[in-house]
């Protein structure tokens, strides 16, 4: 069945939302099974704690709730729920700090934590900036939300494609199996799980503190990006 | 690992490194319980990316890693990047290895452990680590019961995680408050009370005094020095008892062994404080006797002994003597033929029938009262309980008093010699009181030798007279105490029984329906499997029919 691969089944939510010349952005993650009532509440208070203009209540609230809504109408559905080790991309910048991270995530354990993940990993990197965790573990959130969608739409797929279960398999590692990993080639039984050490580079995490020079540009890159 | 040439004069080239003794189960080439109890993931065959092998080849890769820069700690991001597999469980296993101490545990700690961490005690630098502390914290101290001043330190145990000897005790037991505003000292007096008094200056000696050897006499340490050593004694009749080691410190610590051997000791010897003492090696008759009131059920093991022996009068005696003591604070002789005249009377009644204790409901009438003075209060309890009771109390106090102080029995007995032979005194039964009065004879001797040092002896004797007064009326209030106790505990063993027999047949009764349940399962079984042999023939039957007239194809 669907749900968020991990431990705590929160929704992430992003918002970005551009009224009367002032832009709010935002990303946190939603407990799904509180009640609708909670939206508007949230809303009011953001609201009320930026200081923004009244108008964006009713357009934060909206916001959240398509998002939420949008979940809910995976919920029902089943999640194709074979092997699936997935590559995770960080790429993410945060006030002053700049990070790319690749490493590999497991859609069936379902006691992941990717809050866990982002502190351990702030931890060890050293880094102070206390926004820095929650933007980490959204982005995990993100994408695992996105191959669990994906995963809806493959088991689907199978379901509806008739050829048993050899055509099952054709289907993954067609499909949905774009993003998994082949564990049969990774984990062999004579194969080494430790890397070769000139791939270490790949997978290993890389912050970078910028100017504030650098944050301008980049922000003024992003803007223009996104318009 | 290579093993060089054994050449005697190099040694051979191993590495050392720690671990806690509590991860001694580690082994290189096997993975043991602890760790497939642990990471079950790996052990229950359910995806081929986790399997023991693959657990293996993370944990070496771990631990050798942290071993190429033991000084330095490894941190989860550092591993991760060189490992396969999903990130959440390789940090389950390096958490797992960091638990155990098989990584980073002589590495030097992070300044702020976050709650995921544990605090390693590894090395000196343990500058913004968390502490265990062993023990209650500062300015905390543990007490046995409620009121009791005795503080209880906790035994030191040396296991808190590091294997290598260290042992982390930093907080103290047994550290004294300042008193709390609602603290009252009730117990103060009590303990004041046993100090002595030297007899010459009339101060207390607290330290050390000095007891006259033909006599019961005491003198504190500075009239010793200074010569005042009290009317026709000279300074070889003196010997030196040390009471600052003696009559307070009650040996503060008892570790369990100790108080086990006093138990057994007990069980055996039952009043025999003597015989007590010596099995329990390092603590003394008063210590041993404190502790045992002290325990929660040490009155039991007192009280019972004494019943056996019936009430001497004596003790009764002193009782009354106590209370005419606290309010006058005289040796009045008036006073005590008035008291023996009680005594006498409520002897009788005591001989007449053996009287069992009133109902306990009545027993519980208000007994503290908070305008009477303590005296008064422990007067009135003593009134409350039985004679039996409160002379078997009164026997156990005397025999308390008699222990911490040294003073032979005699000099109890003694008063009571000058007021018996005033008395018809009724038949005696029991041996104790015979031996009363074998003791009261030998008395009337000495007596007559020692008539100058008998008014001097009568000062000490009332500090002591108080002091068994008080002591009894209390031992009698607690062995009261302890009987309804012990009938409260009668009755709710047996509530308890009644309890779990009631459990039991619920539990019976419950078995056999599931039992009936499973009889039912297994018969539908059989059917369904008969079923589905009729079905299996037909489809057989069938097949053949079909066989039969020439069907060739058969489309399922």
């Amino acid at each position: 069945k669907f749900r968020m691969p991990t431990a705590d089944n929160l929704v992430p939510i992003r918002l970005d939302i551009e009224t009367e010349g002032q832009r709010y952005k935002d990303a946190f993650t939603w407990n799904p099974s509180d009640p609708d009532s909670e939206v508007v509440v949230f809303a009011k208070r953001t609201v009320r704690d930026l200081k923004l203009p009244p108008q964006f209540i009713t357009q934060i609230a909206q916001s959240i709730q398509t998002q939420l809504t949008e979940f809910r109408s995976y919920e029902g559905q089943d999640m194709y729920t074979a092997e699936k080790i997935v590559p995770i991309k960080l790429d993410l910048r945060v006030n002053h700090t700049l990070i790319k991270d690749h490493f590999l995530w497991d859609l069936n354990n379902y006691e992941s934590d990717p809050e866990e993940f982002a502190r351990t990993f702030c931890n060890d990197m050293g880094i102070e900036d206390p926004e820095v965790g929650p933007a980490v573990a959204f982005a995990i959130r993100e994408q695992l939300y996105e191959i669990a969608i994906q995963s809806v739409a493959s088991a689907r797929e199978i379901k509806i494609s008739k050829k048993g279960r050899r055509g099952a398999e054709h289907a993954i590692s067609s499909k949905g199996g774009g993003n998994a990993l082949d564990l049969m080639k990774l984990f062999r039984y004579n194969s080494s799980v430790v890397r070769k050490r000139k791939e270490w580079y790949v997978y290993e995490p890389i912050v970078d503190i910028l100017s504030n020079e650098e944050v301008d540009a980049l922000e003024a890159r992003e803007d223009r990006n996104t318009r | 690992m290579e093993m060089p040439q054994y050449d005697p004069n190099t040694k051979p080239e191993f590495e050392l490194y720690t671990i806690p003794s509590h991860s001694s189960w580690f082994r290189w080439d096997d993975i043991h319980e602890t760790e497939r109890t642990a990471l079950k993931e790996f052990f229950d065959g359910s995806s081929i990316s986790r399997t023991p092998k693959i657990y293996k080849e993370y944990r070496d890769f771990m631990i050798n890693k942290y071993r190429e820069e033991p000084s330095r700690r490894l941190t989860f991001t550092q591993v991760r990047k060189s490992l396969v597999g999903d990130v959440s469980l390789l940090h389950k296993v390096f958490r797992f290895l960091d638990e155990w101490g098989l990584i980073n545990f002589g590495a030097v700690s992070r300044g702020d452990d976050s709650d995921n961490r544990d605090s390693s005690l590894g090395d000196t630098e343990l500058k913004n680590q968390v502490k265990i502390e062993e023990g209650a914290p500062n300015g905390v101290r543990v007490v046995a019961l409620p009121n009791s001043l005795k503080p209880i330190s906790v035994p030191n145990s040396g296991a808190d995680g590091s294997g290598n000897g260290k042992v982390a005790v930093a907080g103290e037991t047994g550290v004294k408050l300042p008193p709390l505003a609602s603290y009252s000292d009730v117990f103060g007096d009590l303990v004041k009370l046993k100090g002595f008094k030297c007899g010459s200056c009339g101060e207390q000696c607290n330290s050390g005094c000095y007891e006259y050897s033909k006599g019961s006499f005491v003198i504190c340490e500075k009239c010793f020095k200074n010569g005042n050593y009290g009317e026709d004694k000279s300074k070889d009749d003196f010997r030196f008892s040390d009471l600052g080691g003696n009559s307070l410190t009650h040996g503060a610590t008892w570790t369990e062994a100790e108080t086990l051997l006093l138990l057994e000791s007990v069980m055996r010897h039952g009043d025999n404080w003597e015989l007590v003492a010596q099995n329990v090696p390092t603590k003394s008759k008063l210590d041993c006797i404190s502790k045992l009131i002290e325990l929660p059920f040490g009155e039991f093991m007192m009280g019972s002994a004494h019943e056996m022996n019936s009430c001497p009068t004596g003790s009764l005696n002193s009782l009354k003597e106590g209370q005419s003591a606290s309010s006058e604070n005289q040796n009045d002789v008036k006073m005590e033929d008035q008291v023996h005249d009680q005594m006498n009377e409520s002897k009788q009644n005591g001989d007449a029938a053996t009287e069992e204790p009133p109902a306990k409901r009545k027993r519980i009438a208000p007994l503290s009262d908070g305008g009477s003075t303590l005296i008064k209060q422990v007067a009135h309890i003593s009134t409350m309980v039985g004679p039996h009771v409160t002379a078997a109390a009164a026997e156990a106090a005397v025999a308390a008093l008699c222990n911490e102080s040294s003073c032979p029995r005699e000099i109890f007995d003694g008063d009571e010699d000058y007021l018996a032979n005033g008395l018809s005194s009724p038949t005696m039964v029991s041996d104790p009181e015979r031996a009363l009065q074998v003791d009261a004879s030998k008395m009337e001797e000495n007596q007559s030798e020692t008539q100058d040092a008998s008014s001097e002896k009568n000062d000490v004797p009332l500090n002591l007279r108080i002091r068994t007064a008080t002591a009894t009326a209390l031992g009698a209030a607690a062995a009261n105490a302890k009987l309804l106790a012990d009938q409260e505990d009668r009755e709710i063993e047996h509530l308890v029984a009644i309890i779990i027999e009631t459990q039991m047949k619920k539990l019976h009764s419950k078995i056999n329906y599931f039992d009936d349940l499973e009889l039912i399962m297994e018969k539908e079984y059989n059917e369904m499997m008969q079923l589905k042999e009729c079905l299996v023939e037909e489809r057989i039957d069938v097949l053949e029919r079909a066989l039969k007239t020439g069907v060739s194809k058969w489309r399922s």
